[in-house]
């Protein structure tokens, strides 16, 4: 058993420090994926921030069924989160008409923050969930049957998404 | 992206570039933070919480209070009686 079961494993039995350890061992991962889906580094952390509280309470609270790994559970939560930030900033942005800034702290490398600019830009146009789908599928290596497990949707609908999300930007380049 | 990319290898740039990216300083004392200030119940749910646990020995208490209440109501009844009849003899 890795060392996050183990520290689940604890949380578990009642020793609530050791979801430091869980953080410890997830917090990079899920803050870029975070800020893949979401488009910065900022929100990403506030998604993230928010997920673990939720992981928390349901390890704790005895709501956490163990019916997938902790990671997929993990990821699973943080995804719904940053699909939900990226729907509200849009929604925001609409709204106030205004461009997001994306509040850049000095944690991210140089490299990195323009690279993410630029996937922000050229995914913008994709729903959301399509997406996510995409990061999950091209970034972050997962198959589509775990894909479908951290999205709670059958695996046709996320090969449906992926299908869409591809025809989406290949039409904006042959348009541009 | 430049001409002769296509969007597989344009995502696996961008995966590599964006490889880098790391949550802030302090980040994990931050969750930290939000999770203990979560764990910490409010002040209603500690008083209810409280209130909760006293309600059984409140409810015998309560109880006892009646009984002990019919009781004495008893034994006032029966002394009024005893000294009105007292009164009616004299």
């Amino acid at each position: 058993m890795d060392t996050l079961e183990t520290a689940v494993d604890r949380v578990l039995s009642g020793d609530h420090s050791a979801f430091q350890q869980i953080v410890d061992a997830t917090s990079q991962r899920l803050v870029r994926l975070g800020a893949r889906i979401v488009g910065n580094q900022a929100d990403a952390e506030d998604v993230v921030q928010e997920a673990y509280v939720k992981a928390y309470k349901a390890l704790t609270s005895g709501d956490f069924e163990r019916r997938s790994s902790t990671n997929t559970w993990l990821y699973r939560i943080v995804v719904n989160g940053a699909i939900d930030a990226r729907r509200s900033r849009t929604r925001r942005a609409e709204a106030s008409d205004e461009q997001f800034d994306p509040g850049w702290d000095g944690a991210a490398l140089a490299e990195a923050r323009v690279a993410l600019s630029e996937l922000d830009e050229w995914l913008e146009s994709l729903p959301t969930d399509q997406r996510a789908a995409l990061v999950l599928q091209s970034m972050e290596g997962l198959n589509n049957t775990e894909i479908a497990q951290v999205m709670g949707v059958s695996e046709g609908a996320v090969e449906q998404r992926l299908v869409r999300a591809r025809a989406t930007l290949r039409h904006r380049r042959e348009q541009s | 992206m430049t001409d002769h990319e296509d969007i597989d290898q344009r995502l696996s740039r961008l995966s590599r570039a964006t490889e880098g990216l790391r949550a802030s300083a302090g980040f994990s004392s931050r969750v930290m933070l939000a999770i203990s200030a979560e764990a910490m119940p409010s002040f209603f749910q500690t008083t209810w919480l409280s209130a909760r646990r006293l309600l059984p020995a409140a409810a015998i208490a309560a109880a006892l209070a009646v009984g002990w209440a019919v009781q004495v109501d008893g034994t006032v009844d029966d002394e009024l009686a005893n000294s009105y009849a007292a009164l009616e003899l004299e």
